[in-house]
């Protein structure tokens, strides 16, 4: 690790106004990917703000709001996975969280981190490789390298990177929106789905947040798939892996047909990726697996793979249907 | 730090390993009892000796020279953006100055001697430097010591109590739910915070029913198992350390 | 022989479970550094220029080390992998080639990063696909081509024939400890270095020759060892390393290898291609096998792990060929890894009798039960002993064979296949000398003793089967028995590599108490009945001490044998129908290896080469860049041994055998033979699950949908 000052704050404004006074500052919330990425060189701040012991206005870790919940952007995952709320209404999000990582890092890691953390592209972690995520100009190992873990979807010649997060797939699939403090106090709110960006030239940018803002919550409209959900992982081990694939679904059944959906994927783009195109074809039909596998197959046709990843197509497709059909018999586990 | 002249009481098991490796010691041993550093020797003396049964106790042993570890715990002369900071390791006021960029791990093993704790990967991939932080389990290769101002911590050093082995420590050793021990300290925090999270309820990926909480939860094997898949073993301990698991959480001798 | 403590529980496992136990970086070395070694960029070539002012200037650095001022030693070959700071070439991507020394663990490993280098990169060869074709006959005489009758005859007129071509990736061992070291010079030719060592005095020898001191002047310090796997049987660079760094600033040095740098530091398992071709007559006897194997080594040093052994003596057939062609590549050395040879091998033999079974229509056990050899097919030796017959039948009553379906894709649950396979496989049974210490006190009723022997216990259990063979052969209880192991200073012994530790330490310690009880008789100058032990001459002679030293090699009636352990696996998968992913939801494995000492340890080491044969089938795989050389698996985040939940439930079960004619106590060894034939057992079953051969492994989701 490179040499660094290191304050605790707190009070949210100063922390900020912190940030603000030294563009290498970064935030330390659980730690869980910075210093994993400080130890490998990657990052490289000369400044660490503490904001572990921040004072937010929400004191729990989810609260009720008129339209559904606010999530605590300071929360650890395990007590977020675990609150009675989300567990309740939003299960699929409980079941996103609990498919990531390991008890210790979700114990450690913030919800707001968890947003923010960073790809596990080997070539980005490897300070030895080219990588314009991590140092712009320099090229893109993946694009022609071992290419296997990477993205089917919305890639660009800068960038074929995906996004580790397993709780963001849910997030996005259940509308969730990014509330953001600035130092000067005001706040705004992102929708999930423009939170992340697509690499496109700017593959040095994973999100849209400013330099100095804080995630101060995030916030979950209500929705009717708590019954009908799932989030479906798939990997090379059984636990304790980044996804090859997978997908947070949820079905608000009319009957048998189909009311709402949402469906989302993960390990596919440099973002959650949200499959619209199979959501739109599932509204208003019925809910059998052949229905399921057009709307996968019709949202696998824009895939573009690279050479070692083809096999995700398929994979995406089965994750969709099998997802969508744990979901429609009560969401139970595989 | 441990008054020098501390008299310790032996067992007759420990006298003659005594005056079995430090004959040369025995005398003084006999009218001024043990002292520290006739511990410290038989350390370096043992080497890698190792009696048969638990007559000797290593957790007695330890606590002795936790004294010499309050000796090593002295800064180094080229500090970097130093810290201070104020924690309580197993039950200990620990008073430390730390360069910012040192990680929990290192403070206890490099510097508070607590060696228990183990570095396998350093980088969050291998949970072999478990430890309890505030009852929770945490990984302290991706903990910095500068943010465990104030803080609870708790290592494997940390679980038995006067020499009587935690339930978890027991169940290990009698399912064999180790080989190496490189990974066992990590796993032991693990499991032991594991059983309170079951108390609370808490869900996992493989839980059934994420919907309502029940609590106590009651472990299957394959919770154990999704709950413990932090912490890897190479020797491949993995149903021994299910089984030592499920034996202490079922309060059932198997 | 009485079997005291069988099962015992360990008696190192206080100190494991308490933290307590010391492995080598956890040693309190007074006035100590850190050290953090950089290592190469490219993958062949030669160092232009290294700049490492930033670096000295760097806050707490004490030196740097480079080819530039490092100190002359001896490239010996004991030393492996090379990268000794002696020169500018590079043969590697990850080559050593300098240590930064500093006041602090965080200052060296900062240091290590502002190092700026320079190089002319040569041609490196790194993809092993491209440059299989070059591959030649090996050096090394144990992998010339071994021909019986004439395979390629057999099989043009054989009425059945399997010709397939299997591929296993380049593995790495992953101990949890990574290597790391201590080193301290006492003076200027005496060192101490605390470092993991398979083979105590093996290290001792090969750090003394690196750096032309007497054996006696390098005390390797090796009490526990956090897994070795076969990657710290042999002695590698970092070692050289830290005692360079500690001689250079006149102080000890620690100094640990990353995770990341362990991927090119300490060997690995090399890449395989091996065609197997089995031919057979309608009966189901096996009339030709021929199986060759194509892998790679270093560009300068020749490791070929032997994938053919297994199919030399395993199923009896009148025509065999097996033959090994290698390409010196720009890879690190590869080395012994967990089941050398055997592990890849049987995977792709017994995947081979699993496919010719399945064309004869045949049970693969009964195929196999047809074929078994009645004397070692390779040599003509009679078996010492060996019980595959036995492992196989057990095994097939107590899994539940008889559930299984002959036709692949038959059974379908809850969204899963599922599927039974079996594997076999073997390894050699070797004594090596070893020596042995004894020293008893009586007092008394009581009597104590302590063994030495400069053994290793990387989780073996070596503490615990030496404190039951001292019990044994001395008649003391456990509890009075001390063992002192892993210390160059204790008397020469074999290591725990190839199976050769149990047999070797056990039969060394017995034959010591045999010593010390005949020594004790003479001493007291009378008669004692028959089977009167060493403590009860000790009290009835009110002896108060006594100590003896003995030397031991294996018997040489030993030679005329042919002497293996054996065993059975029987793996039951469940293949998720939509995502791919395999489960080993039951597995059994069924050893005859002679005497178990400990049926506890015994049991562990066994579950923990199916974990590794876990590992192998499905979730491991080390993936080099072919444009860099680098390896783009280089964390346990990308390079995936098998985590808890990978697990089902595993059995396992010994076959008693009573084989004096391998060694006095009639020990084979099981830490390699309970890897080997793993993943067949389990490729085969993923085949019976879902009608899919899969012949490349590890068998990840992406293969199966």
């Amino acid at each position: 690790m490179r040499p660094f000052k290191f304050s605790s704050a707190t009070d949210p404004a100063a922390a900020m106004q912190a940030a603000i006074a030294n563009v290498h500052a970064q935030f330390l919330a659980g730690g869980t990917n910075i210093l994993d990425l400080m130890k490998e060189d990657v990052a490289r701040p000369n400044e660490l703000i503490d904001i572990n012991r921040l004072v937010l206005s929400q004191k729990n870790a989810v609260a009720d709001t008129a339209g559904g919940i606010s999530v605590n952007g300071l929360a650890k995952n395990t007590e977020t996975a675990n609150d009675p709320m989300i567990r309740q209404n939003f299960p699929m999000l409980s079941q996103a969280i609990l498919a990531g990582a390991s008890a210790q890092i979700r114990n450690m890691a913030s919800n707001g981190g968890n947003l923010n953390q960073r790809t596990r592209c080997s070539y980005f972690y490897d300070v030895a490789m080219p990588c314009n995520k991590r140092e712009p100009n320099t090229g893109c190992s993946a694009l022609q390298g071992i290419n296997r873990m990477h993205a089917i979807f919305g890639a660009s010649p800068e960038c074929v990177a995906v996004h580790p997060s397993d709780m963001c797939v849910a997030l996005v699939a259940l509308d969730a929106s990014v509330k953001v403090s600035d130092s000067k106090g005001s706040i705004r709110n992102i929708p999930f789905a423009d939170y992340h960006r697509l690499p496109g030239t700017t593959p040095h940018l994973d999100n849209n947040l400013n330099h100095g803002e804080l995630i101060t919550a995030i916030e979950i409209p209500k929705n009717n798939f708590a019954g009908n959900s799932y989030y479906l992982k798939v990997r090379d081990r059984a636990s304790y892996a980044f996804a090859l694939v997978s997908v947070a679904a949820g079905l608000e059944l009319n009957d048998n047909e189909i009311k709402t959906i949402r469906i989302a994927m993960g390990g596919v783009a440099h973002k959650p990726w949200r499959a619209s195109a199979a959501e739109r074809f599932l509204t208003g039909k019925p809910a059998t697996e052949i229905n399921f596998r057009e709307a996968a197959e019709l949202e696998m046709k824009n895939a573009k793979p690279l050479e070692h990843n083809k096999f995700k197509i398929e994979l995406g497709t089965r994750a969709i249907v099998k997802a969508l059909s744990i979901a429609m018999n009560g969401g139970g586990k595989i | 730090m441990q008054a020098e002249n501390k008299q310790t009481e032996l067992t007759p098991a420990e006298e003659k390993l005594f005056e079995e490796l430090m004959p040369e010691d025995a005398a003084e041993i006999a009218t001024l009892g043990v002292q520290r550093r006739h511990f410290l020797k038989l350390v370096g003396l043992m080497g890698g000796g190792i009696i048969a049964a638990s007559m000797f106790d290593n957790n007695a042993l330890f606590a002795q020279t936790a004294g010499a570890s309050a000796a090593r715990n002295i800064p180094p002369a080229s500090l970097e953006n130093s810290v201070k900071v104020t924690m309580r390791v197993n039950g200990k006021i620990q008073k430390l100055e730390t360069d910012s960029r040192m990680t929990l791990l290192d403070a206890l093993r490099e510097r508070l001697q607590l060696t228990g704790t183990k570095k396998g990967c350093d980088h969050g991939q291998c949970g072999a430097c478990t430890v309890i932080i505030d009852e929770r389990r945490v990984l302290s290769c991706l903990t910095l010591a500068a943010t465990c101002e104030g803080k609870n911590i708790k290592t494997i050093e940390g679980l038995a109590i006067r020499g009587d082995l935690h339930a978890m420590q027991a169940a290990f050793i009698k399912h064999d739910g180790f080989q190496c021990g490189f990974c066992t300290p990590g796993q032991i925090c693990s499991a032991v915070a594991l059983m309170s999270e079951a108390n609370a309820g808490e869900a996992s990926y493989v839980t059934e029913i994420i919907r309502g909480k029940n609590r106590p939860l009651k472990l299957t094997d394959e919770e154990i198992k999704e709950r413990m898949s932090g912490n890897l073993c190479r020797c491949g301990a993995y149903p021994n350390i299910v089984s030592a698991i499920r034996e202490v959480h079922s309060g059932k001798s198997a | 022989m009485p079997e005291p403590g069988n099962p015992a529980d360990r008696i190192d496992g206080r100190a494991k479970v308490t933290g307590a136990a010391q492995y080598a970086t956890d040693y309190a070395v007074k006035n100590m550094v850190y050290a953090a070694i950089f290592k190469s960029e490219i993958a062949a070539g030669k160092i232009i220029h290294i700049n490492t002012a930033t670096a000295e200037r760097s806050p707490g650095v004490l030196t740097v080390l480079t080819y530039k001022n490092a100190p002359k030693v001896k490239e010996t070959p004991a030393v492996w992998g090379g990268g000794f700071l002696q020169t500018t070439k590079i043969d590697f991507y990850g080559q050593h080639i300098g240590v930064v020394v500093a006041e602090t663990f965080e200052q060296a490993t900062h240091a290590a990063k502002l190092i700026k280098v320079n190089y002319e990169k040569a041609e490196a060869k790194v993809d092993f696909k491209k440059h299989e074709g070059e591959a030649v006959k090996a050096k090394g005489t144990d992998r010339a081509d071994a021909i019986r009758g004439d395979a390629e005859a057999a099989f043009s007129t054989a009425d059945h024939k399997t010709d397939a071509v299997y591929h296993t990736p380049i593995e790495h061992h992953q101990p949890m400890e990574p290597h790391a070291t201590i080193a301290v010079w006492e003076s200027a030719d005496k060192l101490v270095l605390y470092n993991p060592a398979q083979v105590v005095n093996g290290m001792q020898n090969a750090v003394a020759g690196t750096f032309s001191l007497k054996p006696a002047d390098v005390r390797i310090i090796t009490p526990y060892i956090g897994g070795g796997f076969g990657s710290k049987g042999t002695t590698w660079g970092n070692i050289i390393l830290a005692a360079m760094a500690a001689k250079a600033v006149s102080r000890p040095v620690k100094l640990a290898l990353t995770r990341q740098q362990m991927f090119n530091s300490v060997g690995l398992r090399q890449e395989n291609k091996q065609h197997l071709r089995l031919a057979a007559s309608d009966d189901g006897k096996l009339t030709a096998l021929a199986h060759e194997t194509t892998t790679h080594t270093a560009v300068n040093s020749e490791y070929i792990e032997p994938c053919g052994d297994c199919s030399k003596l395993m199923y009896s057939t009148p025509n065999s060929l097996i033959t090994y062609r290698v390409v010196p590549m720009n890879i690190i050395k590869p080395s012994y890894t967990r089941g050398p040879g055997k592990a890849p091998g049987s995977f792709a033999l017994e995947s081979a009798m699993d496919e010719l079974a399945h064309q004869l229509k045949m049970d693969p056990i009964e195929f196999r039960l047809k074929n078994e050899p009645d004397k070692d097919p390779s040599n003509g030796k009679p078996w010492s002993s060996r019980s595959l017959v036995q492992c196989l039948q057990t095994g097939a009553k107590r899994f539940g064979w008889e559930q299984r379906r002959a036709l692949p894709g038959q059974v379908h649950k809850d969204g899963f296949r599922i599927g039974y396979g079996v594997g076999c496989g073997t390894y050699p049974v070797n004594q090596r000398d070893s020596s042995a210490y004894v020293k008893l006190t009586g007092s008394g009723t009581v009597v104590n003793a302590i063994v030495e022997m400069a053994a290793s216990d990387l989780g073996t259990g070596t503490y615990t089967i030496l404190a039951q063979t001292a019990s044994a052969g001395l008649g003391i209880p456990m509890k009075n028995i001390t063992v002192k192991i892993g210390d160059s200073v204790l008397p020469p012994a074999a290591g725990s590599v190839g199976s050769v530790g149990a047999i070797s330490f056990s039969n060394a310690l017995n034959d010591a108490c045999v010593k010390i009880t005949n020594e004790l008789m003479a001493k007291a100058g009378k008669q004692f009945p028959a089977g009167t032990t060493a403590a009860q001459i000790m009290i009835s002679e009110n002896i108060a001490d006594f100590e003896t030293r003995s030397e031991s090699k294996a018997p040489e009636e030993a030679k005329k044998y042919s002497s293996h352990s054996f065993n059975a696996n029987f793996a039951e998968v469940w293949v998720n129908e939509a995502t791919g992913m395999v489960k080993v939801k039951r597995f059994l494995a069924v050893t005859a290896a002679g005497k178990i000492i400990n049926q506890k340890t015994a049991s562990s080491q066994i579950i923990g080469g199916i974990v590794w044969g876990i590992g192998m089938a499905l979730t491991e795989e080390s993936v080099l860049d072919p444009r860099y050389g680098n390896f783009v698996t280089r964390s346990l985040g990308d390079y995936h041994i098998p985590a808890n939940l990978d697990i089902g439930e595993i059995e396992t079960l010994f076959i008693d055998e009573d084989d004096k004619l391998s060694n006095t106590l009639g020990i084979k060894g099981i830490g390699e033979v309970s890897i080997v034939g793993v993943a067949g057992a389990i490729a085969n079953a993923v085949f019976n699950a879902t009608g899919k051969r899969v012949r490349s492994l590890p068998i990840t989701p992406d293969k199966l949908i």
